[in-house]
């Protein structure tokens, strides 16, 4: 499976779950299955790197964590993107933008 | 970030065990999910669960990554690294006690000894502008007597303030004694006089009342009775109560009234020591009934100190002084006692010169008696920290080359370097800090012990048993520096090994091998030079101990001092007192024998100049005899053999008391009479007071003893002549002597109650048998004699420990040789005989340093010893030959060790 993913840039984690949990609470397997879907399969986040990555966002303040009942009534852990994480978001977004335009710069220079 | 931080302290004391359940029910949900999905996909509900947990992968591991964010991750793999560390000590217990104790015990001796040297010796004064601070006096003879050591007469310390142009606020103390008598009884109280101007010129402040003022205490002869307390005094016997200001007490029975209590601390010009209480100098004839001498120019007492002016230097303070000092002189030679003095005399008087030294460190005669010892007990302390730091790096060398395998082996598990350099700094600070928290907790009881060993003065001793902060920390940082630095070196150098290389080398380069015999060697030497201290200072203080004293067995032979005039006795009271009080104690039970004297033996010395019948004495020299007025009985009682003439009685008293009279009989000890007389006999010839033509030859000797001790074993036999104590016509100070039949100390309360059934309230001081009085005089011999054999034996064990440690590493290193040369017949002795030869050649190499240096340095200490040569050679050969037996014990388990060698296996193990 990881065979078929391309390495993530580093830092780019943290902006996917940033944009994924900008649409409502969601539990970690939901953020997992949403970021896969939403590349057609092409990005599939491990789960030892989606947890951790989560707590760190926690400690840094950007989501916060709040138990509640999953749609197949399981208690899950809900993320919820905070004011800061929505700077953050703004933040990295634009540095992502920045940078793809830089690498397409010099990819293009032939 | 401080919300991070915030929120990582909360999950570090609050929340740890409830995230982790968390993170466990999260992945729970996670794989839930999972396996229904793919359940929905066809999997059967078993198969679809194990297919979800194979995808998650490890979940301890995503747990702990998980939790990993929240933690401070430096914290937490410090405590790992200290737990692996404790561990790995734990592993080596000899190492470890072995490396903590040498560091402790080298911290130890150095903060204790520094500790009392800085005290005594190099503290300033905690007075106002110290530095400014100049000591006074006059070298040269001065035809008079003198009462302690520099001093002056007060009519010269007058003309001094008056007069001397380089100095402000001359002022002058003199240290006694004196009873102190209040509601709760009396007692032995050391006082001191001081001039008005004493407080004033220190800078020194009340803490109750108020300090004595020019104006208002040193102006009518007599006219002060006023006494100021010394603060420890203050708190001691009056609880620290202020209503002590103006209450009326008696001192030597005169009532005078206490104004103020000096401050918290300050002990006087004498750092070391502080009196009681101070009275003005004016009170001096009420503190020393014995002797006024306030207007006397030929008796020096009083010590002068002043502040120098600004722009004067010590250098031309006395030159200033010189001219000023002449004038004064020459007044004094027109003075009735001095006008017929030969001219050499009168040239050599004229000749003496003024001296002025910074006393900003005040003057103390504790550190004059003990700054020579606490400098010889420095440089031993000193040499300790040095065997301690080259044992504890010689066993950190040979540690960390037997961890190379070790190291090796995580490297190549895929450890970072990093990582094993952190550890291994983490291992060498625990045994740093525990051999500094254990030196630091030895620093204390030490410091405490050698407090213990100065004796008794009478005075209130102000040395602190708390270590000194300072050394504390330098040998603290000389510590940490040493374990640093041979733990961390050998450690880097293996991690940069190469994997394999460091595998094949596990048993050993021979850098190390070189590095750690030089430090073997090193600590032989050090250990040499301080067992020859050790034997030069122990010879010293036996020969002190054992030097003969002319009295019979000084264990049985009990001393007091009772001081009657300090209590109001006239001349004829003290008289007829001690008579009583020799008949009352010379028939208790027990006592054989009773007697009393004027000057204390062993603890005074009193001499004047006397011209003898038939002798003439030449320019310069020595007509000093050194007297003791002494009881009917005297030299039964202590033991001296009476050789010729006849004993004092009662009947030589004089019929009648006039005070004019001076004393007509004498009795002289064999070197007065050998060095006047010759082999004739000395009764009946006779003696003078003082020198020149017009000295009444008045004084007959009556009898001849033997030789025996007055001041101490090191001022040796003096000629010496005795009074009669019948005829003494001045207040005096008695000394008892009991002769016990028993145990002297069950005769203490039969002496107390003798005492006071004659005066109650007449206090009894300084009881205790001649043998007592005598080590008293040698405490100073003690004390370096005790810890330098303490020192040497300590530094002894370490290059025991250090030699063992070494010859076991050489044997491991040669296991392989050992059992080639086996196997190709080398017999087991020639093997012993290898390894022995490694330890002869690193004494040797210890001693062949170590003599030279040690002959030196015993130079330095001449003055410390007492009938031994400095290179004395039983000490020297003593030294070695105790070095040589330890390192040839220390060498016989790594020896046997070796010779066991199976050639087979050690061929094998490789």
């Amino acid at each position: 499976m990881s065979s078929t993913t391309p390495d993530l840039l580093p830092g780019t984690l943290q902006l996917l779950i940033l944009r994924t949990v900008l649409s409502g609470p969601m539990h970690g397997y939901a953020i997992a299955k949403r970021i896969r879907e939403a590349s057609s399969g092409a990005l599939v986040v491990e789960e030892g790197s989606l947890y951790p990555a989560l707590n760190r966002m926690l400690v840094k303040g950007w989501i916060s964590a709040k138990w509640g009942v999953s749609d197949n009534n399981r208690k899950a852990r809900f993320y919820e993107i905070t004011r800061a994480g929505r700077r953050q978001l703004a933040k990295e977004e634009g540095d992502f933008h920045d940078m793809v335009a830089a690498i397409q710069l010099v990819l293009s220079q032939t | 970030m401080i919300d991070q931080f915030g929120r990582k302290l909360a999950y570090l004391f609050t929340s740890r065990r409830s995230t982790d359940a968390a993170l466990e029910s999260e992945f729970e949900f996670h794989l839930a999910c999972r396996a229904d999905e793919l359940e929905a996909g066809g999997f059967s509900p078993a198969d679809a669960l194990a297919q979800a947990r194979r995808e998650f992968g490890p979940a301890l591991r995503v747990r702990e990554d998980a939790s990993a964010e929240w933690q401070f991750a430096f914290v937490e793999r410090m405590f790992r690294d200290l737990r692996h560390s404790l561990r790995s000590l734990r592993r080596d217990p000899v190492f470890t006690v072995t490396a903590v104790l040498s560091l402790a015990l080298g911290i130890g001796a150095n903060t204790a000894v520094f500790t009392l040297l800085d005290q005594l010796v190099l503290r300033l004064l905690p007075v106002h502008d110290p530095e400014r601070l100049v000591m006074i006096w006059t070298t040269g003879p001065h035809l008079g007597n003198n009462q302690g050591t520099r001093t002056a007469s007060y009519p010269m310390y007058q003309d001094f303030q008056r007069r001397a142009p380089a100095f402000e606020s001359l002022f002058c103390n003199f240290s006694t004694s004196a009873a102190l008598t209040d509601q709760s009884g009396t007692e032995r109280v050391s006082a001191q006089l001081v001039s008005g101007n004493y407080f004033q010129a220190l800078g020194v402040t009340a803490a109750a009342g108020r300090l004595f003022r020019p104006e208002l205490d040193d102006r009518y002869y007599k006219g002060h009775p006023v006494i100021v307390l010394s603060h420890a005094y203050w708190v001691r016997r009056f609880a620290a109560d202020p209503r002590v200001i103006g209450r009326k007490v008696l001192v030597n029975n005169y009532p005078m009234e206490i104004v103020g209590v000096s401050a918290a601390g300050f002990a006087g010009v004498d750092p070391s020591r502080s009196p009681h209480i101070r009275v003005p100098i004016q009170m001096k004839p009420i503190l020393s009934p014995d002797y006024d001498g306030l207007a006397d120019r030929r008796h020096q007492w009083v010590q002068v100190y002043a502040r120098l002016k600004p722009g004067f230097t010590e250098e031309s303070a006395r030159t200033s002084l010189q001219p000023l000092l002449h004038q004064v002189l020459e007044q004094e030679l027109q003075e009735k006692e001095l006008r017929t003095i030969s001219p050499y005399d009168r040239a050599r008087f004229l000749a003496r010169r003024p001296q002025v030294e910074i006393a900003a460190t005040g003057f103390s005669m504790l550190r004059r008696q003990y700054s020579t010892a606490l400098t010889v007990l420095m440089g031993m302390a000193a040499l300790i920290l040095l065997i301690a730091c080259s044992n504890v790096a010689s066993l950190l060398i040979a540690r960390s080359v037997a961890r190379r395998k070790e190291l090796a082996v995580r490297l190549a598990i895929g450890a970072g370097r990093g990582a094993l350099v952190r550890q291994m700094l983490i291992e060498c600070s625990l045994l740093a800090i525990s051999g500094a928290a254990l030196g630091i907790l030895l620093a204390f009881t030490s410091t405490r012990a050698l407090l213990a060993m100065l004796p008794d003065s009478g005075y209130q001793l102000m040395l602190r048993p708390a270590p000194d902060a300072r050394i504390l920390l330098f040998s603290c940082v000389v510590a940490l520096a040493t374990v640093l630095l041979s733990g961390l070196a050998p450690a880097l150098a293996a991690t940069r090994l190469h994997v394999w290389d460091a595998i094949k080398l596990a048993t050993g380069s021979a850098g190390s091998a070189r590095a750690r015999k030089t430090l073997v060697a090193l600590q032989v030497c050090l250990s040499f030079l301080l067992l020859a201290g050790a034997g030069l200072f122990t010879r010293t203080l036996v020969n002190l101990r054992a030097h003969p004293t002319g009295l019979n067995d000084l264990d049985r032979l009990v001393a007091f001092e009772v001081d009657p005039a300090k209590n109001g006795y006239s001349i004829t009271r003290i008289h007829s007192f001690c008579d009583k009080l020799q008949v009352a104690l010379a028939s208790t039970p027990g006592v054989t024998s009773a007697a009393y004297s004027m000057v204390p033996l062993l603890r005074d010395e009193w001499d004047t100049i006397m011209s003898v019948e038939g002798h003439r004495a030449r320019d310069g020299e020595a007509m000093q005899a050194y007297h003791n007025c002494i009881s009917p009985g005297f030299f039964d009682a202590l033991g001296v053999p009476r050789l010729l003439g006849r004993d004092f009685t009662v009947n030589d008293r004089f019929d009648n008391p006039d005070p004019n009279l001076e004393p007509t009989l004498a009795i002289v000890n064999r070197a007065f009479a050998e060095h006047y007389f010759g082999r004739t006999s000395p009764i009946g010839r006779h003696l003078g007071f003082g020198v020149g033509p017009e000295t009444k030859l008045s004084v007959e000797i009556i009898g001849m003893v033997e030789n025996s001790i007055y001041g101490g074993p090191r001022s040796g036999i003096r000629r010496q002549v005795f009074l009669a104590m019948q005829q003494a016509n001045y207040a005096w100070s008695a000394t008892f002597y009991v002769r016990a039949q028993g145990d002297p100390a069950a005769l203490y309360p039969s002496i107390r109650r003798r005492v006071a059934r004659l005066d109650p309230t007449l206090p009894v001081f300084k009881l205790g048998t001649l043998s007592e009085y005598l080590d008293e005089t040698l405490s100073t011999e003690r004390l370096i004699a005790w810890l330098s054999v303490v020192f040497g034996l300590l530094a002894t064990v370490l290059a025991a420990l250090g030699l063992y440690g070494v010859l076991s590493f050489i044997v491991a290193r040669r296991t392989r040789e050992i059992g080639l040369r086996m196997a190709l017949g080398a017999p087991r002795k020639a093997v012993v005989w290898m390894v022995l030869r490694e330890v002869v050649i690193l004494v040797g190499w210890g001693l062949a340093a170590g003599l030279p240096v040690a002959y030196a340095l015993s130079r330095l200490v001449r003055t410390q010893l007492f009938d031994v040569q400095p290179n004395d050679a039983l000490s020297l050969a003593g030294a070695a030959a105790l070095l040589i037996a330890v390192a040839v014990l220390a060498a016989w388990a790594p020896a046997r060790r070796a010779s066991a060698v199976d050639p087979t296996t050690a061929l094998r193990c490789e």
